[in-house]
């Protein structure tokens, strides 16, 4: 608050006695996880950066699960409306989420995503 | 060739945006079905403005889809003045009546955007927005899918529509109170566990239906308050999958005072009633934002 010359004396003026002490703010931030907490590899964390990421067992694959019950590009994850979603590129096991099958879905905190014997946990990011 | 169908709108009644409806959505009734190039589009409720602004990111080339409305209330229909390709010239929506010369949708649809209601007046749409029907049976072959209608019991009536092509089936039925039409009303409260009897024509019309989505918008206990108002219980909602050899059910339509977890819990009632009756019907409960792949 900023002292007012020709209000100062309705106001009071701001002395060193009593200016209200501002604490430093810090903004903690996180970013969006797909957490693996079952099947090979697991328990991880993937922070997820990009505009789009494969998850599979193929070597390329940005998140990559070492088990035959991955299609080797079996699931993308792309940037939407400020989350993620994620996508079954024609996978053989498909893509469950909460139990569901699902060809996509904007997910959101907390979803399970299970593709063939890996299950994630999706966090959103803040 | 396989069904792509896609929720943009679950919430019934009102939209109910929030944190308590982050999972499941608050957009009112609207579902896209996709079968190739040909495009469905069941009901337009909030949920159709986003789904009109995702066809506009999709592609460049003109829209074109079939409109399905199962009745005209407010939350069928609200979405339908922000549908953004309605007002590109290159576009193309037919909307249906149930019987032949049956303009009543086209007409109400246009009616909400009389200048008491909204700015835009339905004369000014750019898009080609035609009026047409089903046929003398309720029934017509849209790009080789097979649609049909179907009377549903909702104060003012509503209809159910199916979707059937290459042995595939997808049944759209919102709206429709199908307790008050129970053999016996009564029986769900003396005895709630024992099997409800569907009458055998919507029984059929659902018949082995690879996908269901049905208004199951109450609860047991909710029910019992809000009887008469169109709506049906949930748990009813598997019993028609049931005796109708459905597949995968989607409860629709959720009622606007459930949170996610509300939802959450009538669906595990929903399902251990039809795990209670050995049946291998999946349930599940409609959610915005997620896409099924009917094959």
């Amino acid at each position: 608050m900023a002292a007012s010359n020709d209000g100062g004396d309705e106001l009071g003026a701001l002395t060193a006695e009593n200016e209200i002490p501002v604490l430093p703010v810090q903004v903690i931030t996180r970013p969006y996880m797909l957490q693996q907490i079952r099947g090979p590899g697991s328990p991880t964390v993937h922070n997820l950066e990009l505009e789009t990421m494969i998850v599979g067992r193929a070597d390329d694959a940005e998140i990559r699960i070492g088990s035959t019950a991955l299609s080797r590009r079996h699931m993308r994850l792309e940037r939407y409306q400020g989350g993620y979603r994620a996508l079954d590129l024609d996978s053989s096991n498909g893509v469950y989420l909460n139990e569901v099958r699902v060809f996509s879905a904007v997910l959101r905190d907390g979803d399970t995503l299970q593709l063939g014997n890996a299950v994630f946990l999706f966090h959103e990011g803040k | 060739m396989a069904f792509l169908v896609r929720f943009w709108g679950t919430r019934g009644s009102i939209p109910t945006p929030g944190r308590a409806t982050y999972r499941y959505g608050g957009n009112t009734s609207c579902v896209e079905i996709r079968n190739g190039e040909s495009l469905f589009i069941c009901d337009g409720g909030t949920g159709l403005r986003e789904l009109g602004v995702d066809l506009i990111k999709r592609s460049s080339a003109p829209i074109s889809a079939h409109l399905l409305f199962s009745h005209m209330h407010w939350d069928h229909i609200q979405g339908f003045p922000f549908f953004a390709p309605a007002y590109r010239p290159q576009n193309r929506f037919c909307i249906y009546g149930t019987h032949p010369g049956d303009t009543r949708f086209h007409s109400l649809l246009s009616g909400q955007m009389r200048s008491a209601y909204f700015p835009v007046d339905f004369s000014e749409l750019n898009a080609h927005v035609d009026a047409t029907d089903l046929g003398p049976d309720g029934a017509r072959d849209i790009e080789g899918v097979i649609v049909r209608c179907f009377e549903q019991k909702h104060p003012g009536l509503s209809y159910a529509y199916s979707l059937e092509k290459d042995g595939l089936k997808v049944v759209y039925a919102t709206d429709n109170e199908i307790d008050l039409t129970l053999t016996d009303p009564t029986q769900p409260v003396r005895e709630p566990n024992a099997p409800r009897l569907i009458p055998g024509k919507f029984i059929e019309f659902c018949r082995n239906a690879d996908l269901l989505i049905a208004d199951g918008q109450y609860t047991d206990a909710e029910y019992l308050k809000c009887t008469g108002w169109g709506h049906a219980r949930a748990t009813t909602v598997v019993d028609l999958a049931v005796q109708a050899g459905v597949r995968q059910v989607a409860i629709y339509h959720h009622d606007p005072m459930q949170s996610d977890r509300d939802v959450e819990a009538k669906i595990e009632v929903c399902r251990q009633r039809a795990a209670r009756f050995g049946s291998p019907l999946f349930v599940f409960a409609a959610r915005e934002g997620i896409e099924l792949k009917v094959n």
